[in-house]
């Protein structure tokens, strides 16, 4: 073991870990947490990558907006302690809506993309090739070149989400909900 | 600075896979549907792992195409998280519950 792959563990193990957390924690305040630490993990992975600006912009955007809007609408909803979800591994085991569909779709894809991976294993690279100095001036140069256009249609995106999401909390003064 | 060398690439998609599939799981099992919000956010995840995995060990040339490929996808989640939410806070208001199973106007 190497301080890389040392490195890689410990990120993988926080990120599948606390994903998993994120599927069974019985409490969503408990889930929105554990779902904030999934995201630093994956930008541990980016930084890992050598992508150190889509790991910045992973923990401001994931781990610092999202989060934020996700606490609010669990704020807002007023449904904190949501009790249907605590449900033990017995009854989880037996209903087919909450156990067995979601189980069996989840380890099924699962192993059929690890089986999957390991037979293509042996063809693909072992090392990573070298890297870009600095991969924000890449970012930016394809971003402004070859995808100036997709640039401008996500920003149109957001904006258009942005006053979706207004209109569509407002609820005194002008349309209501 | 600690870079992937000596991790094979299998190692990445690996953790994306598994990440996804949780992912999954979390949104079909999860009866509340900021929970199933969460179980997305998951699954964009891992396929943003995929991506940058990918131009990281293949495409030595352009490394960045990739990278602005997960930064689109990152926008589209963004976009997804704020309407999402905001369809689930007028449920909320209006209907009492955020229960997926009990949102059942237009089932026939």
């Amino acid at each position: 073991m190497n301080g890389p792959m040392v490195a890689f563990a410990c990120l993988a193990g926080l990120t599948l870990y606390s994903a998993w957390r994120v599927a069974t924690a019985p409490q969503v305040t408990h889930a929105a947490l554990f779902l904030a630490a999934t995201f630093a993990g994956v930008a541990g992975l980016f930084f890992l990558l050598q992508a150190d600006f889509l790991a910045a912009v992973q923990l401001l955007l994931y781990a610092g907006a999202v989060m934020t809007v996700v606490i609010f609408a669990i704020m807002l909803s007023e449904m904190r302690e949501v009790e249907s979800d605590a449900r033990g591994w017995r009854s989880l085991l037996l209903s087919p809506r909450l156990g067995i569909v979601p189980l069996v779709g989840g380890v099924g894809l699962a192993a059929i993309l690890l089986s999957a991976y390991h037979r293509a294993a042996p063809s693909w690279p072992l090392s990573p090739l070298p890297a870009a100095p600095d991969s924000t001036r890449f970012i930016a140069h394809a971003l402004f070149h070859a995808y100036a256009l997709p640039f401008e249609v996500a920003s149109v995106l957001l904006l258009a989400a942005m006053i979706g999401a207004i209109i569509l909390t407002r609820t005194e003064g002008g349309a209501k909900g | 600075m600690i870079a992937a060398q000596g991790i094979p690439l299998v190692a990445f998609l690996a953790v994306a896979a598994v990440l996804f599939c949780i992912g999954l799981f979390a949104a079909l099992r999860r009866a509340n549907a900021i929970m199933v919000l969460m179980g997305i956010e998951l699954m964009l995840n891992a396929v943003n792992i995929n991506l940058v995995a990918f131009s990281r060990y293949s495409a030595p040339a352009d490394a960045a195409r990739g990278q602005a490929f997960a930064l689109f996808v990152l926008a589209v989640a963004a976009a997804e998280a704020a309407v999402g939410l905001a369809l689930v806070i007028i449920v909320s208001r209006r209907r009492n519950t955020i229960e997926v199973d009990k949102i059942d106007t237009l089932r026939g």
